[in-house]
């Protein structure tokens, strides 16, 4: 079951949920609209490589804003840090931003319990797009569980966002 | 509700989730992490062709513009529960999608997962790498009607066998 945006209200007035900084206007009827941080991590390589660290530049998104071209990855920090260890959050892009062919996340929608961050979110752009830090870029659903609950204790927990990939450390542990 | 990582291992034991090889280590908070298998079906020349391809140990390159079929490395399915196929957020961070939007299994469907691998940028992969992760949902009531169709009990990347559209296309 999903939480409406009344129940998100409350669960976060519990502390059930963490969005801060909290604006009562992005609330949606049953999920809540988080905006672009201004932290932007993209490869240097064209080739990026699953079973080994990839080079990476970090910069500040300007007001002028980032133009995003189709062939490449950009790993940006939400603005708001989000999660709960109660209800699973799941986060998806607004129509609005679904409509200039922007992806906010690959395939990666599922936020484990726990995972109390900025949230790295991971554009793509179907065509060159300009975005700006700060605008209203997704939303985020709450979803309530079955079972005993754990809390995510994984590999990206002490790291500030955006981060890029860390797959390889899967890849050494399962050849070691 | 979706199952937490404690609920997904309680239903492998009674047998209402089926994941086979199934490993402990590879549950989240509230997920499954599963693993690619070696097995591709890459683009060949010509519409709808595909060619076998087995992935060696220094990996793959998925070249961005063209769609791979993968398979997970384990058997996936439930009657009791509906299965998400999704991606890891350190797989989507090198621009690796797993499915083309069709992330929903139905009830009864049991296989290894073909996967719709594409990339954004080039990427190396790896066979029996830690590629994605399936989540389980609660139901409103038993079904009865389980999936029996024609993509179930697939053990390998299965390229599209709806007869329709492939007319469609050759006609095209």
């Amino acid at each position: 079951m999903i939480l409406t945006g009344p129940e998100i209200q409350s669960a976060l007035n519990r502390g059930d949920i963490v969005i801060r900084p909290f604006r009562k206007r992005q609330l949606n009827p049953n999920s809540y609209d988080f905006r672009l941080g201004k932290r932007c991590r993209v490869y240097t390589d064209h080739m990026l490589d699953a079973g080994r660290p990839n080079k990476t530049r970090l910069f500040s998104i300007s007001e002028e804003g980032l133009l995003l071209r189709p062939d490449r990855i950009y790993l940006v920090n939400t603005e708001e840090t989000m999660g709960s260890q109660v209800f699973v959050p799941i986060i998806r892009g607004r129509s609005s931003v679904g409509r200039l062919g922007i992806f906010i996340d690959i395939t990666a929608d599922l936020i484990d319990l726990g995972s109390i961050n900025q949230w790295t979110l991971q554009l793509h752009a179907v065509q060159p797009v300009r975005v700006y830090p700060g605008m209203l870029i997704g939303q985020v659903t709450f979803w309530r569980t079955y079972g005993r609950r754990v809390q995510y204790d994984g590999k990206y927990r002490h790291h500030k966002s955006p981060v890029p990939s860390l797959s390889h450390l899967d890849h050494l542990v399962h050849h070691a | 509700m979706i199952l937490t990582g404690p609920a997904i291992k309680t239903a492998v034991k009674r047998g209402h989730v089926f994941i086979e090889p199934f490993d402990e280590d590879s549950l989240n908070p509230n997920s499954y992490n599963y693993h690619l298998s070696p097995r591709l079906l890459v683009p060949a020349r010509g519409k709808m062709r595909w060619r076998k391809f087995e992935i060696p140990s220094e990996g793959y390159v998925l070249e961005p513009g063209k769609v791979c079929l993968g398979a997970t490395l384990e058997q996936i399915g439930s009657n009791r529960f509906v299965t998400l196929l999704l991606g890891r957020s350190s797989i989507g961070r090198l621009g690796i999608f797993l499915n083309v939007t069709a992330d929903l299994g139905h009830l009864g469907s049991r296989s290894n997962w073909t996967l719709e691998l594409t990339a954004v940028q080039r990427v190396r992969i790896y066979p029996r790498m830690k590629i994605g992760q399936v989540s389980f949902w609660l139901t409103d009531e038993a079904s009865s009607h389980l999936y029996g169709g024609r993509y179930h009990g697939d053990s390998r990347p299965v390229a599209n066998r709806d007869r329709r559209i492939l007319r469609r296309t050759r006609r095209s």
